[in-house]
């Protein structure tokens, strides 16, 4: 689709500015009820349009992003555009500097449309925890669109804008991508810089790519991934040399750990059907063994907390989350209110559930019972992972065990809406890449996702055999 | 967990709670906590725990001096705006 776009905007079939004018028209008519967005940048998009316009006028060539009209989530820093996290806290914190993926993408001509809505702070997989609205699922609007990149996923699917970026630390790219039918990749952990991601948890955060068409996503991908200086956990992925990748070379693993009890039946079918047209193309498919699978979604549930009550710590009410309620220059409080104060009316409910959950898991007494045993599943699953890569190049599953469920039936529940992320969580606690495909729709004509999950660095290879499979749909 | 355990957590994440936001956060701990000790029965003896998400270690720059940024004054020492007044 993106290269649709190029090659009308290359041949004059379309101007730059009537692109942009498009995205917003169907803005307008479809996000009242959507309510993907939490700001809209039409000025600034518009500006920019005209000098992609100018540049084509001129006959310079454009690359592949120039003038294609894009999302972000609102947890992504733009400079001079207000950055809210979907947080009370942060309503009017307006970002001082570009993160690195907005410099590149800058860099590369992209034109934003806007900011979309999340989960607070990332923080669920619904949009439902965000402090300002609940977006709506496109295919069906009594639905959640997923989370917590749920404006992303749900702009993209109703072709608000031509591809987004989400963040995805226990799967909120991959889920709301599966509830949306769009394509979700998460990238290797560091392969894409954090620099201007508002942390959650530093050692599972990792920014990607929701987009129409597997190429769109490599195509972003190719752009925002890199070492960046700013990041010192970021690094460069291997691309691969040959592009002529044969499936038939390609071994394909199912963990029956992810086939289990509570998965829904006809996101089983669609599955099943898919694994018997792989196997018509002489793919070897066979069924493996990840036996701490089952562990993965309680340790990401103490490292993920653990981490986020030391990031959001920052807002304290005097380097962030300045309230104008509470001033400092008020005699009759002192500064311990102001953290009180500050903390406990800006931050919503889960947020809290999970500062108070991280603080237990880290403080004395039972630091080593939670969040070290905790670190050390994590390195047993991510050796188990390294194990079965020897047997297999991919893994298949299902990316979620439900289809998109419905608002407010999980909101009152934060256990049953934590295992809503169970098949995508593994893939963050290995660091590893892994894609949302869509691959079906259930009766009620809500889409299906597949995963599949590559080892570590794979990101490109990973990309390649996505590309093989949606051709085989 | 009770009222103590809570505000004594409330008070380290410098957290404030209504009781009933208490009464309600203690309730859901107890289920999270009960649905994460699944982690007690893995045997993991012989394993490091595994600190950050890489494997990698300490990616640093190249150190080199910059003489526009270095503002060394008397004797040596930097010299930053003052603080207090």
């Amino acid at each position: 689709m993106i290269e649709e776009l190029h090659q009308k905007l290359v041949n004059k079939e379309i101007t730059a500015m009537q692109l942009v004018e498009d995205y917003f028209s169907v803005i307008e008519k479809k996000d009242s009820q959507i309510q993907a967005f939490l700001t809209l940048t039409k000025k600034q998009a518009l500006e920019e349009a005209k000098k992609v316009d100018e540049k084509i006028s001129r006959g310079k060539k454009i690359e592949i992003l120039e003038g294609i009209p894009y999302a972000v989530k609102d947890n992504i820093l733009v400079k001079s555009v207000k950055t809210t996290a979907g947080s009370k806290i942060l309503e009017n914190y307006v970002a001082s500097y570009d993160a690195t993926v907005i410099k590149k993408l800058k860099s590369a001509g992209a034109i934003l449309v806007g900011k979309t809505n999340l989960d607070e702070f990332a923080m669920g997989s619904s949009t439902e925890n965000s402090g300002f609205f609940t977006t709506k699922n496109p295919w069906d609007l009594t639905h959640v669109p997923g989370g917590s990149s749920g404006g992303s996923a749900a702009a993209v699917s109703a072709q608000m804008c031509a591809f987004s970026l989400g963040s995805d630390t226990g799967g909120s790219i991959r889920q709301p991508a599966a509830f949306c039918g769009i394509i979700g990749l998460k990238p290797s952990y560091g392969a894409v810089s954090r620099y201007g991601l508002i942390s959650m948890a530093s050692s599972l955060d990792v920014i990607g790519p929701l987009a129409q068409s597997v190429e769109d996503a490599e195509i972003v991908f190719q752009i925002i991934s890199g070492q960046d200086p700013m990041d010192s956990t970021s690094c460069e992925v291997k691309q691969i040399q040959d592009t002529r990748y044969k499936i038939q070379d390609t071994k394909i693993g199912l963990p029956q750990e992810y086939f289990i009890k509570g998965l829904d039946k006809e996101i089983q079918t669609v599955i099943e059907i898919m694994v018997q047209k792989l196997k018509k193309q002489k793919v070897v498919v066979k069924e493996v063994s990840i036996s701490s699978t089952p562990y993965a979604l309680p340790c990401y549930y103490i490292i993920m907390p653990a981490e986020v009550s030391s990031n959001l710590a920052r807002y304290d009410g005097i380097r962030y989350a300045s309230n104008s309620k509470f001033q400092i220059s008020d005699s009759k409080l002192n500064l311990r209110d102001l953290y009180f104060q500050t903390r406990g009316e800006g931050f919503g409910k889960e947020v809290k559930r999970r500062v108070i959950l991280g603080t237990y898991v880290l403080s004395k007494g039972y630091y080593d019972a939670y969040y070290k045993k905790a670190q050390k599943v994590r390195r047993l699953i991510i050796e188990e992972f390294n194990k079965v890569f020897k047997e297999v190049n991919f893994l298949i599953t299902p990316t979620t065990p439900t289809p998109a469920f419905k608002i407010g039936e999980k909101s009152t529940d934060p256990l049953s809406m934590y295992l809503s992320d169970i098949f995508t969580v593994a893939a963050n606690i290995g660091g590893l890449p892994a894609i949302n495909l869509p691959i079906g729709f259930t009766k009620n004509h809500l889409p299906i996702g597949l995963q599949i999950i590559g080892p570590y660095g794979s990101d490109y290879s990973l990309l390649q055999i996505a590309k093989i499979i949606e051709n085989i749909l | 967990m009770d009222f103590t355990e809570i505000n004594h957590l409330l008070e380290l994440a410098r957290l404030e709670l209504s009781n009933e936001e208490k009464e309600k956060i203690a309730q859901d701990l107890a289920k999270i906590l009960d649905y994460v000790n699944q982690l007690q029965e893995v045997k993991t003896d012989n394993l490091e725990p595994m600190a950050g998400g890489t494997f990698s270690e300490n990616i640093l720059r190249d150190d080199e001096i910059n003489p526009q940024k270095l503002n060394l004054g008397k004797e040596g020492y930097f010299e930053v705006p003052p603080i207090f007044e």
